[in-house]
Order: structure tokens, then C-alpha cells, then sequence
């Protein structure tokens, strides 16, 4: 098979290579950092950060506990895969190339291709899709065995302004997406469903939130549609 | 194999069957699907609940900011990104520094 030419990846990538890509180099970072303290090898952080690929699930699993309950907590705590990826496989096109971009369904890209894969022409989607989530691929991984190796250097206020600037990147991206008038409910109810977090396991809370207030939006979206 | 290098493999297979569940069930509808919808909205409830949270009741080395530091630091960068449509990278930029300068300024 040949080789598909880089060019069409190239915007993707060099939009991924700004805010983002600082964003998710900071948390990377903290946790190359956060795994050296726990004492586990740099494979294992790189393995963490480049195949798990989503922090929530990460951290879950830096926890430890055991085999299963580790596993499993991780699974739930990154769920939020399966409906992101059933969110952007429409604009992905139909063929297998699709199927390329399944190791790369994580929060960053999924959020920054949400937001520019609808306005453009369909061929060049998927590509687009492919060279941002390669770049910030890429820098997740370097971030991770940076901050694996600089961990005796960062001290713990360091390491908590890393770790807020991927919440605040994403408050930033949905401040963005108020103005549609789908995207207010459902962040709107997101916010009011946090709450649900607290009564539920560590692992469950997130899951738990999303689900209740994103139904919530989707059957008040479709009532307003009826009206 | 060590118990935590098990513990990973399994769970990098979890997260591809996730990913790969949601290519398969919504490959072939077309974006405005009910289906798709309801996706699109738990994501987005997803990460602004996740947002919600790590700023009002954060884990980890971020609890050790003080409330109103994360607070300002949330602000200065949506006063930034919203109000004065400052980009991305300038808006994250200074709320960080916000951040840093209120929990400096509360010790």
C-alpha cells in the first residue's frame, strides 16, 4: 500500500501546535511528574500517556489498588469515549481510513474538531482530524517523559498551576461553544449536574454527571424542537 | 508482569474498545442523528462537569489553591477569551498568571 502524502495533515497539526498543545503538555507533564514520585519506569508513564490517553483514566490507573479494580476504574473514568467517538465518527466520512484515527479519540482533539470539522469540505476532514490529534499525540508524549525526568524539579505549586491549565483550556473552549444554542444546554447542564459527582465513587462521578446532564439537554433540545 | 503493567495493558484495551464502539455505532449516521445528538450533548455535559469540578472541588495538587485563586484564574481567562476575544494560547496565558499572582498575593 502506499503511503498517503503528509501535506493534507499539515493544518491539523499546526493547529493543534498553540493553545493545546500547551494545555495538554502541562497536564502530560504534571503526570510524567506525578508517576516518577509514585516511583513506576518511564515505559510505564509513556504506555500510560500514549495508549490510555485520556488523564481522568491515567490517573485512576497511577493509583493502583489492584488489577481489576485499576482496570475497571479507568474504564469508567474515561468512558466519555464512547459517546465523543460516536459524536465525531459522522464527520470522520465513511471509508475504513476512518478507523486511523481510533487510537486518537481523546478530549483535545475531539473538542477542537468538533468545533472546526463541520466547516470544512469533506475530504479534507479526516486528514485534519489525523495531523491535529498525530501533533498532540506527540507532544503528550514528549510532555510525559519531560516531566518524567524533571520530576525532582518541579515543586508542588508548580505542578498545580500545570495541572490547571488543562480545566481552564477546556472553560475556554466551551465559553466558545455558548453562542449555539445545543452546546449552551448541554454545557449549562453539565455545570448543574457536577454535583451528582459527590454522591457517586470517584471513578463513577464524572460519568455520572455527564450522563444525567447531557440527557437532560438532548430531551430538552428535542422538546424544543417540537415546540 | 508486574501487577501495575498489567493493570495498563488491560485498560489501553478497554479505552480502543470504547473508541472503537462509538466509530462503529455511529459510522454510518449522518451528523444530526438523535443518536449523535444525545453523544454530542453527554461529551459536552461531560467536560463542562469536569470543568465544574476541578474548579470548584479539585483532587490532587490543585486543591492546594485556594479557592479564590482558581476562581480569578477562571475568570481573568474568560474575561480574556470572551470579553476582549483575546485567543486561546493569550487567554490561557492569563489566567495562569492570574492564578499564580492571587494565590501569591493570598499567603
Amino acid at each position: 500500500m502506499r503511503l498517503p502524502p503528509l501535506a493534507p495533515l499539515r493544518p491539523g497539526a499546526l493547529a493543534a501546535l498553540g493553545a493545546p498543545a500547551i494545555a495538554m503538555g502541562a497536564t502530560f507533564l504534571a503526570f510524567g511528574a506525578a508517576v516518577a514520585a509514585a516511583g513506576r519506569g518511564l515505559g510505564w508513564a509513556m504506555g500510560a500517556s500514549l495508549l490510555v490517553y485520556g488523564m481522568a483514566g491515567q490517573l485512576v490507573l497511577l493509583q493502583g489498588g489492584g488489577v481489576a479494580p485499576a482496570v475497571l476504574g479507568a474504564t469508567v473514568a474515561n468512558a466519555r469515549f464512547l459517546p465523543m467517538a460516536m459524536a465525531l465518527a459522522p464527520w470522520l466520512g465513511g471509508g475504513a481510513r476512518r478507523w486511523l484515527s481510533l487510537p486518537f479519540i481523546a478530549i483535545t482533539p475531539w473538542a477542537a474538531a468538533m468545533r472546526v470539522l463541520p466547516g470544512l469540505p469533506a475530504p479534507a476532514r479526516l486528514p485534519w482530524f489525523l495531523g491535529f490529534a498525530l501533533a498532540s499525540w506527540i507532544v503528550a508524549g514528549l510532555a510525559t517523559a519531560l516531566g518524567h525526568a524533571a520530576a525532582p524539579l518541579l515543586s508542588p505549586p508548580v505542578l498545580a498551576a500545570l495541572l490547571f491549565a488543562n480545566p481552564l483550556y477546556f472553560a475556554l473552549l466551551l465559553a466558545a461553544e455558548l453562542r449555539l444554542p445545543a452546546p449552551r444546554r448541554a454545557i449549562l447542564a453539565g455545570v448543574l449536574a457536577a454535583p451528582v459527582a459527590f454522591w457517586l465513587p470517584s471513578a463513577w462521578g464524572l460519568l455520572g454527571a455527564g450522563l444525567l446532564g447531557g440527557t437532560l439537554a438532548f430531551l430538552a433540545g428535542l422538546r424544543r424542537g417540537r415546540g | 508482569m508486574a501487577e501495575a503493567d498489567l493493570a495498563l495493558l488491560l485498560a489501553a484495551l478497554a479505552m480502543l474498545l470504547l473508541r472503537a464502539l462509538g466509530l462503529l455505532v455511529a459510522g454510518a449516521l449522518r451528523p444530526d442523528h438523535p443518536l449523535v445528538a444525545w453523544a454530542a450533548a453527554v461529551s459536552q455535559a461531560t467536560l463542562s462537569a469536569f470543568v465544574a469540578l476541578a474548579v470548584l472541588a479539585p483532587g490532587g495538587a490543585v486543591a492546594a489553591i485556594p479557592l479564590p485563586a482558581r476562581l480569578a484564574g477562571l475568570a481573568a481567562g474568560l474575561l480574556a477569551g470572551v470579553a476582549l476575544r483575546r485567543g486561546l494560547l493569550a487567554s490561557l496565558g492569563l489566567g495562569l498568571l492570574a492564578l499564580i499572582l492571587a494565590r501569591w498575593a493570598l499567603q
